[in-house]
């Protein structure tokens, strides 16, 4: 390893670019997990799957059908916050009025058992093969003697575009403004009128959506396959304890911090260092700061 | 009768009930106290009226409809209000953000719901000098202010509050009571649950003890402030 290199500016930018490509997916899956963590209290274990079918809806309507590529993120994420919607009311609902007040625990249980139940089905219809798209954007930019793919930089901007639009709906719709109210005190929403169990729907189907736009987004990273969510998954889970548990924009940071630590371990090491590093990571960071990086004070993870 | 409770069993496990037969009738434009010592069910009464708990057994009427099994989220729609024991603002919202979600109810009506937080800073003009604000960071006393301008600002016709002024400074805590008070006059009934007896009771109409789930005392406050020794003997 020739350390040099990372003196080189148009290393050094292309680095940081694959970074926070690869961080801006860790960030989508991240918020997705946070929301229904935050405002639910579920721990989400098929978060991996719902990425699956985000990818193969993605391969469906870009792969096969052949239509733009902008069109497979929009029906990704329709279709899978549809399927989140239908998850919440048809399972997880009705877990929590039945199971009382172990309920949460109950839903761990639920959610892996949802994992496995969504991969085999993914394999009865697809079968083991993996399904890629070969280029979303073709052409790339130049970084000096370097060059970073357009595609990548559309996969940056769109992941950004999806959560400029998570702040604005939170920040100024009505509906937005009563999933923050009962993240924070679900009880006092209800004495307002707002009747949360419909919230609990909304954003199950939301987070779920921004795991199916992650999987669209990086089909041709990530070719859908039914096991194709467990990577996802494994790093959604590193970005919530580094970020706080149930804290969003503290996923956004750790995510994007991630991925370009990531970067930088790959480029410095080899490939499949940074999960060593992500694992070294989350230890540290459960052992010195349990409530999360960017959390002042808070709730453990 | 405005509020009727008709021999209610409600419990939060299937094994135990905190509330075994209770009778209970608040009249409109009246103030009702419900004292009683620790764990006599007060605060489950309350929470059964509103919902949060289904009665096992007998029936809570307002204004002759049933309410039973009806949710919590449906009852401000109904006019009924509900303040939480301890702060229930949204820390981290602003203090119009929180009055915002307090006109939840008016729903798409922009006209309706700026009249409504215009009538609550009317109210507590110390709320529009931190409209802007984070509730979290607002005094004990002014959250406590936000609480209830949150409540009343839709006029609802019944008010549940679950202990008002418990966790305030001693200097706040009259204040409360003021505050309550100048509700009456706005034609709103109020059920109160309290452990400041003497406090409470200067502003009821009514008074109900609760011992064990089941009723202990009820008269009118005169006669309470009369054998008030003989009936609090024994709560500590």
């Amino acid at each position: 390893m020739d350390w040099s290199m990372l003196a080189d500016p148009n290393i050094l930018t292309v680095l940081v670019l694959q970074g926070l490509v690869r961080g801006a997916m860790y960030a989508l899956m991240g918020i997705g997990l946070s929301l229904i963590f935050g405002i639910l209290g579920v721990v989400n274990f098929a978060h991996g799957e719902l990425f699956m079918l985000g990818s193969y809806v993605m391969y469906l309507v870009v792969g096969i059908f052949g239509m733009p590529f902008y069109l497979g993120i929009v029906a990704a994420a329709g279709v899978v916050f549809v399927c989140g919607v239908a998850i919440e009311r048809g399972l997880v609902e009705q877990l929590r009025r039945r199971a009382g007040r172990d309920w949460i625990s109950d839903s761990f249980v639920l959610t892996i058992g949802l994992a496995v139940v969504l991969q085999n089905l993914a394999h009865l219809a697809f079968g083991s093969r993996q399904y890629g798209v070969a280029e979303l954007v073709a052409g790339s930019v130049p970084v000096g003697e370097l060059e970073i793919s357009l595609e990548r930089l559309a996969i940056f901007g769109l992941a950004c575009l999806a959560v400029l639009l998570l702040w604005a709906f939170m920040k100024f719709a009505r509906t937005g403004r009563a999933i923050r109210a009962a993240a924070q005190n679900a009880e006092a929403a209800e004495t307002l009128g707002i009747d949360v169990r419909n919230l609990f729907t909304v954003t199950f189907g939301l987070g779920a959506a921004f795991a199916g736009v992650a999987g669209a987004l990086l089909i041709s990273i990530y070719p859908a396959s039914p096991t194709v969510g467990a990577e996802p998954l494994l790093k959604s889970f590193a970005v919530v304890v580094l970020g706080g548990l149930g804290n969003v924009s503290g996923a956004i940071a750790a995510g994007l911090l991630l991925g370009v630590l990531e970067a930088f371990t790959i480029f410095i090491a080899a490939d499949g260092w940074q999960n060593v590093l992500t694992a070294y990571l989350v230890i540290l960071v459960l052992l010195v700061r349990p409530a999360g990086l960017f959390v002042l004070g808070g709730k453990r993870a | 009768m405005f509020l009727e409770v008709n021999d209610v069993v409600a419990g939060y496990t299937k094994e135990v009930s905190i509330l075994n037969g209770v009778q209970f009738a608040a009249e409109e434009g009246k103030v009702t106290v419900i004292l009683g010592p620790n764990g006599a069910g007060k605060s489950t009464l309350l929470r059964t009226v509103y919902g949060y708990l289904k009665p096992r057994r007998g029936e809570v009427r307002f204004r002759g409809e049933l309410l039973n099994g009806r949710r919590p989220s449906e009852m401000l729609r109904h006019g009924i209000a509900y303040l939480l024991q301890g702060h229930s603002v949204f820390p981290s919202m602003s203090v119009e953000e929180n009055l915002e979600l307090g006109a939840w109810i008016f729903g798409k009506d922009r006209q309706a719901r700026a009249r409504a937080i215009e009538d609550a800073y009317d109210h507590f003009p110390r709320l529009r000098e931190k409209r802007r604000g984070a509730a979290g960071l607002l005094s004990g006393g002014e959250q406590r202010a936000l609480e209830i301008a949150r409540l009343v600002m839709t006029s609802p016709k019944l008010l549940l509050l679950d202990e008002p002024s418990v966790g305030l400074m001693p200097k706040l805590v009259d204040s409360v009571y003021e505050e309550i008070a100048r509700l009456k006059d706005r034609k709103m009934t109020v059920v109160m649950v309290d452990q400041n007896v003497k406090k409470a009771v200067a502003i009821a109409d009514q008074v109900y003890v609760l011992k064990l789930g089941a009723n202990s005392y009820d008269g009118p406050q005169a006669d309470f402030l009369l054998r008030m020794d003989e009936i609090v003997k024994g709560w500590l």
